[in-house]
């Protein structure tokens, strides 16, 4: 059965398991309360021609918490953000994914295995939310369950749920083209977060919006996410964003050069 | 100011140097075509004997069913090479550049693309040359003097081919000069009426009742008129209903679809059910005309038994001849249309087949979904022609089915062979999108 969480509103229970009320306020997630790693990487090196991308990054992520990724224009973050995803593959260096069935190392993964874990595994935001404009929003959030074999039928069920829960009830059959630019969002954080995924990753979700839609999409990501006891790896170039999350770390020339944990 | 922003342009973009050299591929087949049909057909304007006429005519009936999916693959083109900037366009537009500034950009670039297109075009023609030579008219091959076309034709082509590049693009680009936001963020939806359906059953019904009373007509005038209405009134209402027809079939495929691929094939189509259409259209009247002459040829043929003389044999030899090169033709202008077409759209949507790899959508089911957002209209389009031009020709199409069902299998193979090479067009553009969800 659905439960409300803090904004009121409903959320659906699995494929994604029942949220919780949310507990970090603005930042959540804390560190305090957790201890055990979902992602681990170590000597991450990957190069581009005679750029180097990340020159041996190591970087651990706890369940639950919120970390973000800063720096300057290429810097590396997205980079670091693709191998801890398992969409790009690092030159050297692993990067590890403990999940409840055990851990899996992601670098020594095949394209199709990788591919099946961030299907199954992992949820994504972009900065443009790259959904599919000729599907409505309901279809947008159903089609991440239906490529994992759900029916169709079952799957817009828990789409509009989740679409419901992000305050978008009565929107989900509109076309992306027809939505604007905070509520598309809200569409990709609901098809991230449809699947059950235990991390979900951003790159930049709030780059494209205004300071106002920005917070208010913020708070949907930190809300889906940490608050119901998962994981949120977020690149950004927005201190303002970085600050509500639970850990953010620096980077500069393909290393991290920096690193604080919110009091 | 306008030099300045057309040469800022025309630089590569994030599409690299495949966005130009698409275009000009597509000009350089239209162009190529276009020549080898007119240079096929000028032999039969040599002749001056009784039977002269005849064959212009026919030849005239195969360039006019030609026409369309050439014109389909041209506009392909020109759109294609406007797209590869509508959206730069549109920006310019929002950043208050005139309508007219836009349109001058547009013009600029279709032309210098479609210019380029048409000189590798003839050069193209002219390697095809040796091969059109080998056709037999008339119970000898064409040869190289018949096929081989004068300078009139040689410049007058690539001249036509960047005028329609340039009218596509004026066309094409009316969208961002009324609306830029529209063009920026796709929101149109299309609405096609149901009234289309009706004029087609009236028009269908209409021809079907001309044909049925051919016999009695009075002179040989009446029963030509008469066949003429009866085959531009179905081939009219075709492009009436066409985008229609497709626009429903999708709307249930839509709605009923269990997979991913499914769900994304039919509203990819129902985004634009006259794109889809315009696609492959150029099928509908090949197919219509495969059944309409392919069951008189049949008919014809096995009537003449021992009786009918030389001429006549070798006529009705002809017109299977000039029906198969019609068809495979009219499939091979509408394999590069789709080709050029889905290579637009990839290049179009890369960002977002990028997104969906990094999501975890195998690469497979995005080209099961494009394969049959373009085979489903496909086989609509040449199964649902072939069966109007069964039902306007009734008594024929019976007729033949006793006296010579075999034809009509030959034709369903035929068919079948097109709808063949339109899917080999499709498979020839994985690679790109290969390359764009794992880019």
């Amino acid at each position: 059965m659905p439960r409300r969480i803090s904004s009121g509103r409903m959320t659906p229970g699995r494929p994604n398991p029942t949220p919780v009320r949310r507990v970090g306020g603005a930042r959540s997630g804390r560190l305090g309360c957790m201890s055990s790693f979902v992602i681990e990487a170590s000597g991450l090196s990957r190069s581009f021609g005679q750029t180097h991308a990340l020159a041996g990054v190591d970087l651990s992520v706890r369940a639950g918490e919120s970390l973000a990724i800063m720096g300057a224009s290429g810097s590396g973050k997205t980079t670091l953000l693709h191998c801890l995803a398992g969409i790009t593959r690092p030159d050297a260096g692993t990067v590890g994914f403990r999940s409840g069935s055990g851990r899996v190392e992601i670098t020594g993964l095949g394209e199709r295995e990788r591919s099946r874990l961030r299907r199954e595994a992992f949820g994504f935001v972009f900065q443009q939310g790259l959904l599919i404009p000729e599907l409505t929003a309901v279809e947008n959030v159903a089609l991440a369950l239906m490529l994992n074999g759900m029916p169709r039928a079952r799957a817009e069920e828990y789409g509009r749920g989740w679409l419901a829960a992000l305050g978008l009830a009565g929107l989900e059959d509109r076309r992306i083209g027809q939505l604007s630019g905070g509520q598309a969002q809200r569409v990709a954080i609901a098809r991230a977060q449809v699947t059950g995924a235990s991390v979900v990753f951003a790159d930049e979700p709030t780059g494209a919006l205004d300071s106002v839609t920005s917070a208010d999409v913020m708070s949907a990501l930190l809300d889906s996410t940490t608050g119901q006891g998962r994981t949120l790896v977020l690149v950004t170039h927005d201190p303002g964003v970085a600050a509500r999350c639970s850990r953010m770390v620096e980077m500069r020339d393909g290393r991290i050069v920096g690193e604080r944990v919110a009091a | 100011m306008i030099g300045r922003v057309a040469w800022l342009l025309a630089r590569p973009g994030t599409t690299g140097l495949t966005a130009s050299a698409l275009p000009v591929v597509a000009f350089a087949i239209v162009t190529a075509l276009l020549l080898a049909v007119l240079g096929g057909a000028q032999t039969f304007w040599t002749w001056t004997d009784d039977w002269a006429v005849t064959y212009q005519a026919l030849a005239v009936i195969a360039l006019v069913l030609l026409v369309v999916p050439l014109a389909s693959l041209g506009g392909a083109a020109a759109r294609l090479s406007a797209r590869r900037r509508d959206d730069r366009l549109a920006t310019l537009r929002l950043l208050g550049a005139t309508p007219a500034t836009v349109s001058a950009l547009a013009v600029i670039e279709s032309a210098v693309l479609a210019a380029a297109g048409a000189v590798v075009g003839v050069v193209l023609y002219a390697a095809l040359v040796p091969a059109l030579a080998l056709i037999p008219f008339r119970g000898e091959a064409l040869g190289i003097e018949g096929v081989l076309l004068g300078w009139a034709a040689l410049v007058g082509v690539p001249v036509g081919v960047v005028l329609l590049a340039v009218v596509s693009a004026v066309l094409g680009l009316r969208l961002v000069v009324i609306s830029p936001l529209g063009v920026r963020t796709r929101q149109d939806a299309p609405r096609l009426h149901w009234l289309r359906a009706a004029v087609a059953v009236v028009v269908v019904a209409l021809g079907a009742g001309l044909m049925a009373v051919l016999q009695v007509a009075a002179s040989a005038l009446v029963i030509l008129g008469m066949l003429a209405v009866a085959f531009g009134g179905a081939l009219a209402v075709q492009n009436l209903v066409g985008p229609w027809v497709i626009r429903l079939v999708a709307r249930a495929q839509a709605g009923s679809a269990k997979t991913p691929a499914k769900l994304l094939a039919a509203r990819a189509v129902l985004e634009s059910p006259k794109a889809a259409w315009r696609q492959v259209s150029g099928v509908a009247m090949t197919s219509f005309m495969a059944v309409f002459a392919g069951s008189g040829v049949a008919v014809l043929g096995s009537m003449g038994g021992g009786e009918s003389d030389r001429e006549s044999e070798l006529l009705i030899a002809d017109i299977r001849t000039g029906i198969l090169i019609t068809v495979i033709g009219s499939f091979l202008m509408v394999a590069c249309s789709v080709g050029v077409n889905q290579a637009a759209a990839i290049l179009d949507r890369r960002d977002l087949y990028e997104a969906l790899g990094r999501l975890g959508m195998p690469t497979s089911t995005t080209d099961a979904a494009r394969r049959r957002s373009v085979m489903s209209p496909l086989r609509i389009t040449a199964i649902g022609s072939a069966l109007t031009a069964a039902i306007v020709m009734l008594p024929l199409t019976g007729i033949t089915l006793i006296v010579a069902p075999a034809s009509l299998l030959v034709i369903a193979a035929v068919l079948a062979a097109g709808i063949g090479v339109v899917w080999l067009g499709l498979l020839a553009t994985r690679p790109l999108l290969v390359r764009a969800a794992g880019a």
